[in-house]
C-alpha cells in the first residue's frame, strides 16, 4: 500500500492544544487510511488524541502527516484544509 | 455565632470574579484503590469485555452530562468532547487490552498502569499547557476505574449540608463541575491550577467566583466550614467573623451590581467627588483583554505589555504579526487612546525568542531599552508595527526602563529610522507621541531633562520600588518591606510629577500602586490625573475615586511630608480616608487586584 505525506505549519495561536487536536483526530477518523503525525522525529497515531497531544506542537511548529490506505489522498487534503483553518481555532 | 479564633486566609489565583459566602463541601475524591489480580486463561476475554463495558458506561455518562449542559457552556462541552475522544483513544484502550490478554492481569490494574505511563509521557513535555494535559488523562482513567470498581462516580451533594455550597477540591474535572449543576454550587476553590485550568475556565463560563491554586485548601478546610471566596482578589477566608462574612456579602453584591451597571456605568467618566476628571485606563497583556477593558469602563489602554508576543517562541514575531495584534487592540479601543510599550524583555521575564545569556543579577542586566538598543533590527520591526497601527486610532509609544537621556535620544532616532523605512516602502504614518516609563531612580533624578525631550511619563511603581528601596520583590524575606507609602517613594513620585508639570507633559501611573485603595488619595494629592490598572479593578477604583475629594487629598499630602516612616504615612492616610473605604477594604484588605489580567483568556 502506498504512503503519501504532506507537511503543514501549525498557525493557531495556542498550538495543537486539546481542542484542535480533537478536530484533527475526528477528521482523521473519518477515513479508512492509517494516519500518522510526525514532529521532530516523534511519531503519533493521527487517530489518537493523546498521541497527538504528546507531540506538543506549539504555534510555528511543522508537522508531517502521512496517510496509508485507499483514501489516503482525501485524508491528507481534509487534514491540510483543517490546518489552514487553524484547526478550527478563532486565532 | 462568631468563632473566637481568628479567621484564616488562603491565597491563590483569582480565577473567576465575584465574591461568595457559603459552607464548604470538601470533595475527597480519593483515587480508586486498585489491586493486581492474576487471571486464569478462561477469564481473559470476559475481563476485556468488562473493560469495554466500563468504557461504554463512562462514555454514556459523559454524553449524558454533556446533554444537560446549558448552551452558553460551550467551553465546557468542548472539553468534554476531548475527554470522550480520549476514552476511546487507541493508546489507552489497546494498550490496556493488550496488557490484559498478554500478561493475564485484571482490567483495573492494566488500566491504571496504562494511565500512569501516558501521564509520564506528558510529564516530559517542556510546555506547561501540555504538561497539564496529564490531568485530563487522569480524569478519564479514574472515571473508567470507578465504573470497573462499581464505586459511585458523581460528586453528590452531601445530605447534611444545607444552603449554598462552596466546592473545595484538589482539582475539579469538567464533568464534575457540569454534573453538579449551578443551582447548588456558588463558588469553587482548588488546591492546584492556574487561571488557564479547567476549573477557572468553567467557573468563568458559569459566572461563579473561583480561587484556584490555593495550596492545601482540601487539607486545611473542613466540611461545613463557612468560607468567603473572593474571586476578585484570589483570597479564601476560612471561618470568617460575622463582620467579615457580612462585608464580603456586601462586596459580592456590589460586584454583581457593578457587573449589572457596567453597561450604564462604563461610559460615565471617572472623576473625584468634587468633580475633578481622572483618566482611568487599563493595563493589558493579551489582545483579548481590550474588550474586557471596555466592558469594565476603562478610558483607554494605559499600558500594553508587548513582551507577551516574544515569549515561548523560537523567533521574534514579525512586523506584520505585531502590526495585526496592535491594530486589533487599537481598533477595538478607538477613539480611546492606547499606550504601546516596547518590549520589556530580559530581567525576570523569560524569553526564548531572543537568546539571552544567564545573568547573575537580571534586574540590573541587559533588559528592556538596553536590550532593544542592542537588538536594533528586532526593535525597529516593533516600532514599525506600532507606527503602522497608529493609523487606526490614538497611539502612544512608551519606552521601558530608561535611565539616561542618551537612551531616550537613541530610542527616538530608532523611531525616526523606522518611520523612514516605512516611508521608503510608501507607507505614511501619523505622528506618534513618544514617552518613557519612569521606573529607575536615575530617571527620577534626571526627570527634568527627560521631560524636556519626551511627550509623556508613566511611572512604573513596581520596578521603581524595587530599585529605589533595594528590595527584590521575589525574595520572601524582604518583600514585605516594600511599602508603596514609604516616604522615599512619595518623594520620588512628587519629583516626577513636578518635572512633568514644569515641562507641561502628562504624568501617568501604571504600577500596582494605582489599584491600592489606600494609595489612591495620596496619588491624587500628589497630582496624578491618569492612572492605569488591571481591567477588572477599574470599576472599584472608579467607585473609590468618586468618594474622594481632590482638595482633601491635596491637603492630606501636605500633611504627609513631615512624617518619617511608611507606618506613619499609612496611619495618617487610614485616619483620613479609612472610613470612606471601610466597606471596600474589609473583605480583602488593601491588596491590589493581581493576576486578573488573565480573566478572559479565551482558550483552554
Amino acid at each position: 500500500m502506498e504512503t503519501i505525506e504532506a507537511t503543514f505549519e501549525v498557525i493557531n495561536e495556542l498550538g495543537l492544544h486539546a481542542r484542535p487536536v480533537s478536530r484533527l483526530v475526528q477528521t482523521a477518523a473519518r477515513f479508512k487510511s492509517e494516519v500518522q503525525v510526525e514532529r521532530e522525529g516523534q511519531v503519533a497515531n493521527g487517530k489518537s488524541v493523546m498521541g497527538v497531544l504528546m507531540l506538543c506542537c506549539p504555534k510555528g511548529s511543522t508537522i508531517t502527516v502521512r496517510a496509508t490506505g485507499p483514501d489516503a489522498q482525501a485524508a491528507l487534503e481534509a487534514i491540510g484544509e483543517l490546518a489552514r483553518q487553524r484547526f478550527g481555532d478563532p486565532r | 455565632m462568631t468563632d473566637p479564633s481568628p479567621s484564616r486566609r488562603l491565597h491563590g489565583s483569582a480565577a473567576a470574579p465575584g465574591v461568595a459566602v457559603g459552607r464548604a463541601y470538601v470533595v475527597e475524591r480519593r483515587r480508586v484503590s486498585v489491586t493486581r489480580r492474576h487471571l486464569e486463561p478462561p477469564e481473559v476475554e470476559p475481563e476485556v469485555l468488562r473493560l469495554r463495558g466500563a468504557i461504554g458506561a463512562a462514555r454514556a455518562q459523559l454524553q449524558n452530562i454533556q446533554k444537560k449542559l446549558a448552551p452558553e457552556a460551550s467551553e465546557h462541552s468542548l472539553i468534554l468532547d476531548a475527554h470522550l475522544l480520549m476514552l476511546d483513544d487507541v493508546l489507552l484502550v489497546e494498550q490496556t487490552e493488550r496488557a490484559i490478554r498478554e500478561e493475564f492481569i485484571n482490567a483495573e490494574w492494566a488500566l491504571r498502569r496504562t494511565v500512569e505511563r501516558i501521564k509520564e509521557l506528558f510529564d516530559q513535555a517542556d510546555d506547561d499547557y501540555f504538561r497539564e494535559r496529564r490531568s485530563d488523562v487522569d480524569f478519564v482513567g479514574e472515571r473508567v476505574l470507578r465504573h470497573l470498581a462499581g464505586s459511585p462516580t458523581e460528586i453528590a451533594r452531601p445530605r447534611d449540608l444545607h444552603g449554598p455550597i462552596v466546592l473545595v477540591a484538589h482539582e475539579l474535572s469538567p464533568a464534575d463541575t457540569a454534573a453538579l449543576g449551578r443551582s447548588e454550587v456558588i463558588a469553587f476553590v482548588t488546591d492546584v491550577g492556574s487561571a488557564t485550568s479547567h476549573t477557572a475556565i468553567m467557573a468563568r463560563a458559569l459566572s461563579l467566583p473561583a480561587v484556584v491554586g490555593a495550596g492545601d485548601a482540601t487539607r486545611t478546610i473542613a466540611n461545613g466550614d463557612l468560607l468567603v471566596v473572593d474571586g476578585l482578589r484570589g483570597v479564601v477566608t476560612v471561618q470568617p467573623t460575622d463582620f467579615e462574612a457580612a462585608t464580603a456579602t456586601d462586596r459580592g453584591e456590589r460586584y454583581i451590581a457593578f457587573a449589572r451597571q457596567l453597561r450604564s456605568n462604563r461610559d460615565r467618566p471617572a472623576r473625584t467627588g468634587d468633580g475633578v476628571p481622572i483618566h482611568l485606563r487599563a493595563n493589558i497583556e493579551l489582545p483579548a483583554e481590550a474588550a474586557v477593558a471596555i466592558d469594565h469602563g476603562a478610558e483607554g489602554i494605559g499600558l500594553y505589555r508587548t513582551e507577551f508576543l516574544y515569549i515561548d517562541r523560537r523567533e521574534p514575531p514579525t512586523e506584520d504579526e505585531q502590526y495585526e495584534t496592535f491594530s486589533r487592540i487599537v481598533r477595538t479601543m478607538a477613539p480611546k487612546p492606547v499606550t504601546l510599550r516596547t518590549f520589556d524583555l530580559g530581567g525576570d521575564k523569560f524569553t526564548t525568542a531572543l537568546r539571552l545569556p544567564r545573568e547573575m543579577n537580571p534586574a540590573l542586566g541587559l533588559r528592556a531599552v538596553r536590550l532593544a538598543l542592542r537588538e536594533r533590527e528586532v526593535f525597529r520591526a516593533q516600532l514599525r508595527a506600532m507606527l503602522r497601527a497608529a493609523s487606526h486610532g490614538a497611539v502612544r509609544i512608551m519606552i521601558p526602563m530608561v535611565t539616561t537621556v542618551g537612551e531616550l535620544r537613541e530610542a527616538r532616532s530608532e523611531l525616526e529610522i523606522a518611520r523612514q523605512e516605512l516611508h521608503f516602502r510608501g507607507v505614511e504614518v501619523p505622528e506618534v507621541p513618544l514617552g518613557i516609563m519612569v521606573e529607575t531612580p536615575a530617571a527620577v533624578f534626571v526627570a527634568e531633562h527627560l521631560a524636556a525631550e519626551c511627550a509623556f511619563f508613566s511611572v512604573g511603581t513596581n520596578d521603581l520600588m524595587q530599585y529605589a528601596l533595594a528590595i527584590d520583590r521575589g525574595n520572601e524575606h524582604v518583600a514585605h518591606l516594600a511599602r508603596s507609602l514609604d516616604p522615599a517613594i512619595l518623594r520620588a513620585l512628587s519629583a516626577v510629577i513636578g518635572a512633568g508639570r514644569r515641562a507641561k507633559i502628562p504624568v501617568a501611573l501604571c504600577g500596582a500602586m494605582a489599584a491600592e485603595l489606600m494609595a489612591l488619595p495620596v496619588l491624587l494629592g500628589l497630582g496624578f490625573h491618569e492612572l492605569s490598572v488591571e481591567p477588572t479593578a477599574v470599576p472599584e477604583i472608579k467607585e473609590a475615586l468618586g468618594r474622594l475629594s481632590y482638595r482633601d487629598c491635596e491637603a492630606l499630602v501636605d500633611r504627609l511630608w513631615g512624617l518619617t516612616t511608611a507606618a506613619e504615612v499609612e496611619d495618617a492616610v487610614h485616619q483620613s480616608v479609612g472610613a470612606l473605604f471601610s466597606d471596600l477594604l474589609a473583605a480583602g484588605g488593601a491588596t491590589p487586584v493581581t493576576e486578573t489580567g488573565t480573566f478572559l483568556l479565551p482558550d483552554l
